[in-house]
């Protein structure tokens, strides 16, 4: 039996990133070298969900840029709102985000094809950046990124 | 015969079932379904009924816990401890695709079927699809069936990695999981490789499939032939670990006779000792034997999904030798008028279609999904074990919100 190193030495699982520009804004300076994020899924088809799966492999290896995934919207510095709003996530989403702790910022992404609400009309607060398309994985992490505004 | 749905039309009930692999619509069935319930309340309530007595609460979980992850409701009741019943509200998810169809041509409800569930995308894009194939009486040709057949056994793998993943991220193996998360990643570059999209949206169309990546056959080849061979390795040390085998050994166990009343179908029906699975009805399958455990429990589920897995890479590798360059053509007969059934065995079990076309408009449609069916299963199998086995319980399942609220 190999034992479980064997890929990690022979073959390295993390790729070099290279950030794209995102139209997004930046929160705060104090974001530049970590930052916590709280995915919410508000009645996406699971797409999004499984990218944020995906951003957590480690080809992506988030947490090398500070980037750490929170059980909690209490502990979030960034709220990730997947998908367009179903009737009954409006009141749990109003109350997700009354949990944030200042500062924070909000991040929209959805498909603009989907049927509900998009929480863009809802007058959601620090909505940092807004995509109306679904984004892969390096497509978030790069989104991420520039919230923080890091270099790569 | 099995209960996948039931048809509301003109204050008359219809029935859709399966048996022996046929799915078709039975307007007087002479049987009585164990799970007509079930069905019947779908979109309002999956479970068993409520316990109560002294002591006992109820523990609210979801929509927003780390532990759920996706938009739906688990009211589980307890006194502290032993789980004593399991309701789910599914409704957080509710989309209303089925009546979003209505008025829409074939082509466009076929991009709502995808928006179902995002990754069963492919299930339901072929299994829709094939119904209004059925009302057109379009026959797709050799080819078309081989890449579809390479779809869905990609779809099947990337799924049941993640199911797989999960349990390993369950019970805390960090090494195991990281490796399983890069697997599962890279299936999805697998995908957007041969489909040009990582959730294989977009491909599938009537009578065809828009299939033009052909330059990439031989690096699709290789990719699978590693991830068989790096999964395999991975899957055999991961029975080595006793930490995790011991979470999931006898954990939310099912029964063959339960699974049966419950409609159950997929690798969760297989892990109960019934070789249940459409594959086998498809010649272009070539001797499919299904894969089957007995013990009903997440062991066994994950054990047979594993198995998929390699099984799943061989069928891709097969049907890409036997792929050919020429232009894929089609002859639409369309008719305008008329209804028809489409069904394919997803990741998770049967994903079935009823539509009717008016005009070459849907006119009704109704889409049977697996997770209704593994959600009951998993609120039965559930009870009587300890709130910490819920994940082990609940991902040994691999369901979906948005697979069973549509």
């Amino acid at each position: 039996m190999k034992p479980w190193a064997i890929y990690g030495i022979t073959k390295k699982l993390t790729e070099n990133f290279k950030k794209t520009k995102k139209d997004v804004k930046s929160i705060s300076g104090v974001f530049k070298s970590s930052l916590h994020i709280f995915p919410i899924d508000v009645g996406n088809d699971n797409e999004l969900n499984f990218e944020m799966e995906a951003l957590a492999s480690p080809q992506y290896n988030i947490h090398r840029f500070g980037i750490f995934f929170t059980d909690s919207p209490r502990h979030a510095d960034i709220l990730l709102i997947l998908g367009k709003v179903s009737e009954n996530m409006k009141e749990p989403l109003a109350e997700t985000i009354a949990q944030l702790p200042e500062p924070f910022g909000i991040i929209i992404i959805e498909d603009k094809n989907d049927t509900k609400t998009g929480a863009k009309n809802l007058n959601l607060p620090n909505v940092v950046g807004y995509f109306d398309k679904k984004l892969e994985a390096k497509e978030i992490l790069s989104v991420l990124l520039n919230v923080m505004g890091r270099e790569v | 015969m099995r209960l996948l749905g039931i048809l509301n039309k003109n204050d008359t009930e219809e029935f859709l079932v399966e048996n022996e692999g046929k799915i078709f619509i039975d307007k007087s069935p002479n049987n009585k379904f164990d799970n007509y319930e079930l069905i019947k309340n779908r979109d309002k309530f999956i479970g068993n009924s409520e316990k109560k007595g002294k002591g006992v609460f109820n523990f609210r979980y979801g929509p927003v816990s780390a532990g759920v992850g996706q938009a739906g409701v688990f009211n589980i009741k307890t006194y502290g401890e032993r789980i004593l019943s399991v309701s789910i509200d599914p409704s957080y998810k509710k989309r209303n695709i089925e009546q979003l169809m209505i008025n829409k041509t074939p082509k466009d409800a076929l991009r709502l079927a995808e928006s179902v569930c995002g990754n069963f995308a492919f299930s339901h894009s072929l299994a829709f699809s094939r119904a209004i194939e059925n009302i057109y009486g379009l026959d797709t040709d050799e080819n078309t069936k081989r890449i579809r057949v390479i779809a869905l056994e990609l779809e099947r793998i990337y799924n049941h990695i993640y199911v797989i993943t999960r349990l390993s991220k369950g019970a805390a193996q960090n090494v195991l999981t990281s490796h399983l998360e890069w697997l599962f990643e890279e299936s999805l570059r697998t995908n957007k490789l041969f489909s040009s999209e990582r959730f294989l949206k977009n491909f599938n169309s009537i009578g065809a499939v828009n299939f033009s990546n052909s330059n990439n056959i031989d690096t699709i080849k290789e990719r699978i032939k590693i991830l068989e061979e790096k999964f395999g390795e991975l899957y055999q040390h991961s029975l080595k670990s006793w930490n995790f085998i011991d979470r999931i050994y006898k954990t939310a166990s099912l029964t063959s006779k339960q699974a049966i009343s419950i409609g159950l179908t997929g690798p969760s029906l297989r892990a109960t000792g019934i070789g249940d699975d459409l594959r086998k009805n498809e010649d272009i399958y070539e001797n499919f034997k299904a894969i089957i455990r007995t013990t009903g429990d997440a062991l066994a589920r994950m054990e047979v999904r594993a198995y998929e897995i390699l099984h799943s890479c061989d069928i891709i590798l097969t049907q890409l030798d036997k792929l050919q360059d020429e232009t894929l053509k089609h002859h639409k007969k369309e008719q305008k008028n008329g209804a028809g059934v489409g069904y394919c065995e997803s990741p998770s079990g049967i994903v079935a279609y009823y539509v009717e076309l008016k005009n070459n408009l849907v006119d009704y449609v109704y889409i049977s999904t697996p997770s209704v069916f593994g959600y009951k299963a998993f609120a039965d199998s559930f009870v009587g074990y300890i709130f910490t086995d819920f994940s082990f319980a609940l991902d040994s399942f691999g369901i979906n919100f948005a697979d069973c609220a549509r």
